[in-house]
């Protein structure tokens, strides 16, 4: 049973109620409003040459001959490196795919074909930045075109162009998920509405700052420094280190600052390794600066997906029984973190309903364009629209409301922890209740008199709801439901925290923020445990591979921080609070430790507050002062702990087990009105309910909420990366790639509940993507406004216009 | 060609090419990382820096067109680490997350207030249309601004 | 960002700008840069020569005759024209610029630069084939002077030829103008608009539909619609609309800016 409680808005900073639960102010700030901050391109190092990367002008072709002579004889260009040079010194990336996604062969280059416009070809490092640029353009590349595959419905046909000869066809990865009795279900349904297809369209969150690095190799010792923004040192560690035939100890990971990440950051690898070999080769640091139209054009664009042949099983009262749905799912020319999407959106199987039959067969194809990688709300944003979609069409032919055919399927507060039909466990949460709260905020109850105050103004007006479920904290474990060879599993995140010898608390993590406040919320649960200010609090800024502690899943993605992070922190702190009462019952004359607390930084006898130790003592005493100590003690004041969620191997065979350890909900509503004459509409209302638990600084979380809700709107209504039929990207830049500005936001309401996850530490659920609610909400608005049925994830203007006039 | 120019007080001069953009000249030659780059179409205000006074993009305009001009960066609003109240109420109203967009947003943002103290919400949003912030979805960054206002 | 090399020159008189860019094939006038500097980051133009002209003080203000009429500088910002009151003798100026682009750009971005530059997507050069604006162009041969009707003759082509200059805008009075525009989000780039003006009879000029503003006057606001249809507009597709909407979005937005004008008249 989940406890939920409406907690009441804090404001003022009140210790004593402890600093976990308030909106503390955080560490971050004062650095980055002087821009003091320091982000990936503001490293420099003397000598260092600038990269600039020659990239595919076509999206399917045979290279035929790449001479760089040129290129190389100007003055001030210190060298080039070419697919030919990567083949021969580094195995192709590892494939989390089995045959036939896994036979294809991935270099940080492409080697004798291209397969999407803007594929680096070649790396050109020089003096300065705009001589880099000068060169790549007399580098000299023949290309034999080849026709290109741009739609994925048309990929496994047997004209289609092929991307990747070794794997047989454009066929990436496929399975089939079935649990439940489908058969049963619809034959026990009223009616089975059916759906020919939906359509998620390409976008991605488009981080402010691109990619790059500064790549530093000592020859001494072989090993490699990495000053990037790569989001997930660890997955680029395993993926680098086997290509660069390295041990990963010889990748050093720094990062202090990243300019948002959102998973676009995940991925860069390849480019990574390219900064490697040229930094050996040319025995010089290299830096690497990805420019924005680079970004648009090669980096981590979202899963594009479609539904097709959806069959939903309901009773006439609205109750859903099941569903089958083919998804089809664009990986674009690489696999670089697929096909786990294949598996991923599997965490949110039935969405927030009921349904208990349900059959995705799931297919990922390669086509001409930039290779998909996570992008806020990984696979689960495809799927939870799908779920939301339907629930909407449902209703609308079966004549329902749809706030009613939500709360008759909700999964209901008193059956939490909830196992869904492929084993997966919602921890807590109150579903009828958040949409009770984001429906009063949005003041659904008078829509009927504002839809009548708009048609007398001539516009259509809509409102819809939308829904996410965040999972976070995943069993890596779902991976062998991909590839049953693989032997990853559980997840595992680190901190330490130690007293230093003048008292100081210093913490280090092994995650890589990006904007996350976890400098903040970390030093709110240190404090706690030692009974300290968080500004005696000293956490690291950013992550060091050699200074940090890190664990094989360590960092920064999937909403997951405040299970694993913080669930570390904890974890070391307490350590290091026994470990300050052991010290502390020692010096102060033998008093057992259960006597003893941690209070206004020192240990000290609870029964007489007077017999304290400071902090500073401890750590003087242990670092610098320790003759006469017992041999026992066993305290260094330095203290490691790595969190491990309580996971088991899911059942490959059933595709059965539980993915992710939390599961914190938002839901969102909207009101559009629209401009029937041309479709042009805006946002005019918005609400965003969010459930992530205890909030450990709720001002944090509202500021994800707020973030993903902004990205939702964009998606909704502007992003897309479109390609025309030649594979040509259309949106390469912020100019046609139209991100929400100030003036597009729309009056926004935030509401939350905190229902604490039963199986987390702290009672906290990861949280941060949901955007994927505001997406569908919109949907459901223009749906509302206009009568016809949504079937795409993206509604331009003109879509809109066309809904009207079809 | 010879640049000389003046940013939150301190005079450079420096031989730079004509093609260089302001904001390569201020980030890698005067090592003032604190304006960034975050498209490459003018688009996303993340260089945005007081020329003369008047806010623009520092990706707009070659360093030589500013020979001879006063800049102020985000480098230069707080006084020997004394956070202005706008930079303060910033942080007060969590709006930043990742920090990068922010000095761009907080120099429009001292435009705005230093023509306007008492700006509209309307206003407001005029005046920070130019700037891009992928994290925020800016209403934080209004509140702080209202509040630096006030 | 990373241009291509490039020379630079910051004449301080037309006369200068005008030998300067006589005397060098490859030279191009840089106005505020707004457009130019972006296409030259992509490399997709990369003129051998910039011509600065934020140094010729002469082609900087605004002047209101007696008789309403309205000079103004092609180097004056669309900033300058939100805040002068002389600008405000013809009020669809103001209400046009404030909504080009961001403040940034508005303060350096030109009025000459806009017209000049003609991407379709502009908002002034639709506004002033409407409003009747004329042109004066400086060249080695002395000054003369071009319908807006006239001006444009291309993307990124108008009437000033190599070596020339735009040196004046000129606008007679009026009040009865509209403007109508469907933009990418608020105030962003035009997918389409229409500018109108019905000082005598209207005057509708279509952006967005053509390399060139359409000018169609039709004879009442009534009978715009099917003038729209009968200018037989076939616009170009692109990622934010079709041809076909495109036209649509032509005729919604002719007759919105007519009445706007009739209203104002």
């Amino acid at each position: 049973m989940s406890n939920t409680t409406i907690a009441p808005e804090k404001t003022e900073i009140q210790v004593e109620k402890g600093w976990a639960g308030q909106s503390v102010p955080r560490k971050e700030d004062k650095r980055l409003v002087q821009g003091e901050g320091v982000f990936v391109d503001d490293v420099k190092r003397h000598g260092m040459g600038y990269l600039f990367f020659v990239r595919s002008p076509y999206a399917h072709a045979h290279i035929t001959s790449i001479d760089v002579s040129k290129a190389e004889s100007i003055k001030g260009v210190y060298g080039t490196l070419t697919g030919e040079e990567v083949a021969a010194v580094t195995d192709p990336f590892f494939q989390i795919a089995g045959a036939p996604g896994g036979n294809i062969q991935d270099f940080a280059l492409a080697v004798g074909k291209v397969r999407y416009v803007g594929e680096a070809v070649v790396a050109v490092v020089a003096e300065t930045r705009e001589l880099a640029r000068d060169a790549s353009e007399l580098v000299e590349v023949e290309y034999e075109p080849l026709a290109p595959l741009v739609d994925a419905r048309k990929a496994l046909d047997k004209s289609a162009p092929q991307l990747h000869e070794e794997a047989g066809s454009n066929l990436m990865w496929q399975g089939t998920y079935e649990w439940g009795d489908l058969d049963a279900a619809f034959a026990e349904a009223d009616r089975v509405v059916k759906i020919d297809e939906l359509h998620f369209h390409r976008f991605n969150s488009t981080p402010l700052e691109t990619d790059g690095a500064l790549v530093e190799y000592n020859r001494g010792t072989g090993q490699w420094t990495l000053h990037t923004n790569n989001q997930f040192p660890g997955f680029a560690a395993i993926m680098m280190g086997p290509a660069m035939k390295c041990g990963l100890d010889k990748l050093r990971f720094v990062t202090q600052d990243i300019g948002g990440g959102f998973g676009n950051k995940i991925t860069s690898h390849p480019q990574l390794v390219v900064c490697c070999l040229l930094a050996r080769k040319l025995n010089r640091p290299v830096q690497w600066t990805e420019w924005r139209t680079d970004f648009h054009l090669s980096m981590s664009h979202g899963n594009e997906r479609w539904f097709h042949e959806t069959e939903v099983a309901v009773k006439n009262d609205g109750t859903l029984l099941g569903f089958r749905t083919k998804a089809l799912d664009d990986a674009g020319a690489w696999l670089r973190y697929e096909p786990l999407g294949g598996v991923i959106w599997a965490q949110v199987t039935p969405g927030m309903y009921r349904w208990r039959h349900v059959r995705v067969d799931f297919t990922q194809v390669a086509t001409n364009k930039a290779p998909v990688s996570p992008n806020r709300g990984y696979s689960r944003l495809q799927h939870l629209w799908f779920t939301e979609r339907v629930i909407d069409i449902v209703a609308n032919e079966l004549g329902l409301d749809a706030v009613e055919v939500r709360k008759k399927n909700y999964v209901r507060a008193d059956e939490m922890p909830y196992e869904t039909p492929n084993g997966c466990v919602y921890d807590s949460g109150d579903y009828a209740q958040m949409l009770d709260i984001a429906l009063d905020l949005i003041g659904w109850d008078g829509m009927d008199a504002r839809r009548e105050d708009a048609k007398a103004r001539g516009k259509l007006l809509g409102a819809g709801i939308g829904s996410t479920l965040d999972s976070g904290t995943n069993n890596f474990g779902q991976s062998r439901l991909i590839n049953p060879e693989l032997q990853f599993s559980g997840n595992n995140e680190v901190a330490t925290v130690k007293l230093d010898i003048f008292g100081e608390i210093v913490v280090t993590l092994g995650t890589t923020p990006q904007g996350q406040g976890h400098e903040t919320t970390a030093a709110q649960v240190v404090a706690d445990i030692l009974g300290c200010s968080v500004d005696d609090v000293h956490v690291r800024a950013g992550h060091d591979s050699y200074w940090n502690s890190h664990a094989g899943f360590s960092g920064t993605y999937a909403s997951q921080f405040a299970v694993t992070g913080l669930s570390a922190v904890k974890g070391a702190t307490e350590m290091l609070a026994e470990e300050i009462k052991k010290l502390g019952s020692v010096i102060l004359g033998g008093v057992p430790v259960e006597a003893l607390e941690l209070a206004e930084g020192t240990v000290r006898i609870k029964d007489n507050p007077e017999a304290a130790l400071p902090f500073f003592a401890c750590g003087a005493i242990i670092n610098a002062n320790n003759a006469g100590l017992p041999e026992d003690l066993g305290v260094t004041l330095n203290c490691r702990y790595v969190y491990r969620p309580p996971f088991q191997v899911p059942d490959v065979e059933r595709k059965f087990g539980n993915l992710t350890l939390t599961y914190a909900a938002q839901i969102h509503a909207v009101v559009v009105e629209i401009d029937p004459e041309t479709g042009y509409y805006e946002i005019v209302d918005y609400a965003a309910v969010d459930d992530c638990g205890n909030r450990i600084n709720p001002q944090i979380v509202e500021g994800q909420v707020m973030g993903a809700t902004a990205q939702a709107i964009g998606a909704a209504m502007h992003e897309t990366f479109e390609y025309d039929e030649e594979g040509n990207l259309l949106t390469p830049n912020f100019y046609d790639y139209h991100v929400p500005h100030a003036l597009d936001m729309p009056p926004l309401q935030t509401g939350y509940i905190e229902s604490p996850s039963p199986f987390t530490p702290l009672g906290t659920k990861g949280m941060g993507e949901g955007g994927g609610a505001g997406i569908h909400a919109v949907c459901a608005a223009i749906q509302d406004a206009t009568g016809a049925i949504v079937t795409d994830s993206h509604n331009p203007y003109q879509r809109v216009w066309e809904l009207l006039h079809a | 060609m010879d640049v000389t120019v003046t940013i939150n007080g301190t005079t450079y001069e420096r031989d730079v090419e004509a093609r260089k953009l302001l904001i390569h000249f201020i980030r890698d030659d005067l090592d003032l990382t604190g304006s960034h780059i975050g498209c490459d179409t003018g688009n996303c205000g993340a260089c945005s820096v007081l020329l003369d006074g008047v806010l623009v993009k520092s990706c707009m305009l070659l360093a030589v067109q500013a020979n001879g001009a006063q800049i102020e960066t985000v480098e230069g609003l707080a006084d020997d680490g004394a956070l202005t109240k706008l930079q303060q109420a910033f942080s007060d109203n969590h709006a930043l997350q990742c920090g990068y967009c922010t000095p761009g947003m907080l120099m429009s943002a001292t435009a705005l207030l230093r023509a306007n103290p008492h700006p509209s919400d309307d206003e407001i949003k005029k005046a920070l249309q130019g700037n891009i912030c992928r994290c925020t979805g800016y209403w934080n960054i209004f509140e702080a601004v209202k509040a630096a206002a006030e | 960002m990373l241009l291509r090399e490039v020379e630079y020159a910051k004449p301080s008189s037309v006369a200068e700008a005008v030998a300067l860019l006589e005397g060098n094939e490859g030279a191009r006038a840089l106005a505020g840069g707004q457009t130019l500097i972006n296409v030259m980051k992509a490399r997709a133009a990369s003129p051998d020569m910039l011509v600065d002209l934020n140094g010729i003080a002469a082609l900087k203000g605004i002047e209101l005759a007696a008789d309403g009429t309205l000079t103004i500088g092609p180097m004056t910002t669309y900033s300058e024209i939100l805040a002068s009151a002389e600008a405000k003798a013809r009020p669809i100026l103001a209400q046009v610029c404030a909504q080009i682009a961001d403040v940034q750009v508005r303060n350096r971005g030109t009025i000459g630069g806009n017209i000049c530059a003609n991407d379709p997507t502009n908002h002034l050069p639709p506004l002033v084939a409407a409003i009747g604006a004329q042109m004066t162009i400086a060249g080695g041969g002395g000054e003369r002077v071009v319908p807006a009707d006239e001006f444009f003759l291309g993307v990124y082509m108008t009437a000033v030829g190599p070596g020339e200059l735009l040196t004046a805008i000129t606008i007679p009075a009026g009040k009865g103008d509209g403007f109508a525009a469907v933009t990418l989000g608020v105030d962003g780039t035009c997918i389409a608009n229409a500018a109108a003006s019905v000082n005598g009879s209207l005057r509708i000029a279509l952006g967005c539909v053509d390399a060139t503003p359409v000018l169609i006057r039709p004879d009442s606001v009534d009978s715009v619609r099917e003038a729209v249809r009968a200018a037989g507009l076939n616009p170009p597709s692109d990622v934010h609309a079709s041809s076909e909407y495109r036209a649509h979005l032509a005729e919604v937005l002719a007759e919105r800016a007519a009445r706007q004008a009739v209203e104002k008249r």
